[in-house]
């Protein structure tokens, strides 16, 4: 397949809405950045409408649309344009770069399997979570995993090799964060990192929290920002027993 | 199981009524038009509508909701299952609507398909954010099946032949069903595997196959 049949499909899957979430937040910050992807977007939402004849409408309350201009009032009080016109530029920057447009090819690759438990309790009990780091779609490259009551974090590498020369770094991106990701640290050589350096952080903020693994210059980013190409991933919960 | 369509079309809908349907005690705000325009003068309209909107015209906007309220809030129910969620999401994609509503392109997506998308990236992505929000049934199936023959029937404009649903149906039924159960109800991956008992990666192949062989089929 070529490149461009490989974003194709991949823009297919992001309409059809099979991608993993990795992958669509992937397609949702290139859309914004190329109009190429957005007008694939398009075309495929075209191609695709017609499913939605079937689906039955149903009304909503009258409460509802009283909320959602409330809702609007606030938005709309809140000086949005300001920060989007003064900003903007910088921001797609860093957003591009922290989403490894050099890894366009291999967005395939960004594949997230956790296999997941479908809990019915929206909060199980548990605090331990894993996040797994693929490089491709047969191996994790990394598992991380997180105990959010002692807010312990251990990361071990399952196929990643040490690179001569290279670091890899462990980041951290949240909208509460502001825009840029946030380093939790540089793994050494034996992939080690301070199962502490998650502390600072609230649980809450973890469990929404984006995870980043970049390929870094020895020692880490000399930028304090991704500078290489990186995986990602979220954290699951761990526990299947509360199905 | 997708075989018993018209038989059980009626068992099936009273099966997924109820959390589906709205409080016949609510009030209804739609148009008191009851017989719908043809879909050109509504798409006209709605594109008008969403150009007000654009010019944060909030009458517009009030319209454009009564209009289109009802097929989002359904789409967003169909793939959440969850009345409390999905009105959430309804909150939160018409605030998308009217911060987005500068960049719809008339001539290049059609008005109602252009806000469905809007309600559906929503939808599903609280879906995959949140996975154990929601637990997927074997309804689902029967429901897809059961739908499929009434929309058919209610299709409101029999003269614009649906091409999509005769490209699709012409995949072979497995795949035809992991498209309809992936769009409309929002099955992962994952999900469709293991319903369908394959691995991820032979699902996703699949998917793509059926959604090249959908592209070639549309192509003019």
């Amino acid at each position: 397949m070529t490149e461009r049949d490989e974003l194709d499909m991949l823009v297919a899957e992001f309409v059809l809405g099979t991608l993993p979430a990795s992958e669509r937040d992937y397609v949702e910050s290139r859309r914004r950045e190329d109009p190429e992807v957005e007008a694939l977007i398009q075309q495929w939402e075209e191609r695709l409408g017609r499913l939605a004849d079937e689906i039955e409408p149903v009304q909503p309350s009258t409460a509802l649309f009283a909320k959602i201009e409330k809702a609007l009032d606030r938005v709309e009080s809140t000086p949005r344009e300001v920060i989007e016109t003064s900003s903007v530029v910088a921001l797609r920057n860093q957003l591009n770069r922290w989403r490894w447009s050099t890894a366009i090819a291999s967005a395939a690759a960004l594949v997230l399997v956790a296999i997941l438990a479908l809990q019915p309790q929206p909060e199980p009990q548990t605090q331990s979570f894993v996040a797994v780091f693929q490089h491709n779609d047969q191996q994790p490259a990394f598992l991380l995993t997180v105990d959010l009551k002692e807010q312990r974090l251990n990361i071990r590498p399952v196929t990643a090799e040490p690179r001569p020369g290279k670091s890899y770094q462990l980041w951290i991106k949240a909208d509460e964060l502001g825009p840029n990701p946030r380093s939790v640290g540089v793994l050494g050589n034996d992939f080690a990192l301070d199962e502490g350096a998650l502390r600072s952080y609230d649980p809450a903020l973890l469990k929404e929290a984006t995870f980043g693994i970049s390929v870094e210059p020895e020692g880490g980013s000399p930028t304090g920002q991704p500078t290489g190409p990186a995986i990602h991933g979220y954290l699951y919960p761990t526990d299947r027993n509360n199905q | 199981m997708f075989s018993l369509q018209r038989e059980h079309r009626k068992v099936i809908n009273r099966i997924i009524r109820d959390p589906m349907k709205p409080d016949p005690h609510q009030p209804h705000n739609n148009n008191a038009n009851h017989s719908p325009p043809s879909p050109e003068v509504a798409g006209d309209r709605l594109s008008g509508l969403i150009l007000r909107v654009a010019q944060r015209d909030r009458e517009a906007f009030a319209l454009l909701y009564q209009d289109t309220a009802a097929k989002l809030l359904g789409t967003a129910l169909r793939i959440l299952r969850d009345r409390g969620w999905a009105d959430d999401v309804i909150q939160e994609s018409y605030i998308k609507i009217w911060q987005k509503a500068d960049q719809f392109q008339p001539g290049r997506s059609s008005p109602i398909t252009w806000l469905v998308s809007i309600a559906r990236n929503t939808a599903i992505d609280e879906l995959r954010k949140h996975p154990t929000g929601r637990t997927t049934t074997g309804e689902e199936l029967d429901e897809m099946a059961g739908k499929q023959a009434t929309a058919q029937e209610q299709l409101e404009d029999q003269q614009s032949v649906n091409h999509l649903n005769h490209c699709i149906d012409q995949l072979e039924k497995d795949r035809r069903d992991m498209v309809r159960l992936a769009y409309l109800n929002g099955w992962s991956r994952e999900e469709l595997a293991n319903h369908f008992d394959q691995q991820v990666n032979t699902v996703k192949t699949w998917l793509h196959r059926a959604l090249k062989q959908i592209k070639r089929c549309l192509e003019p």
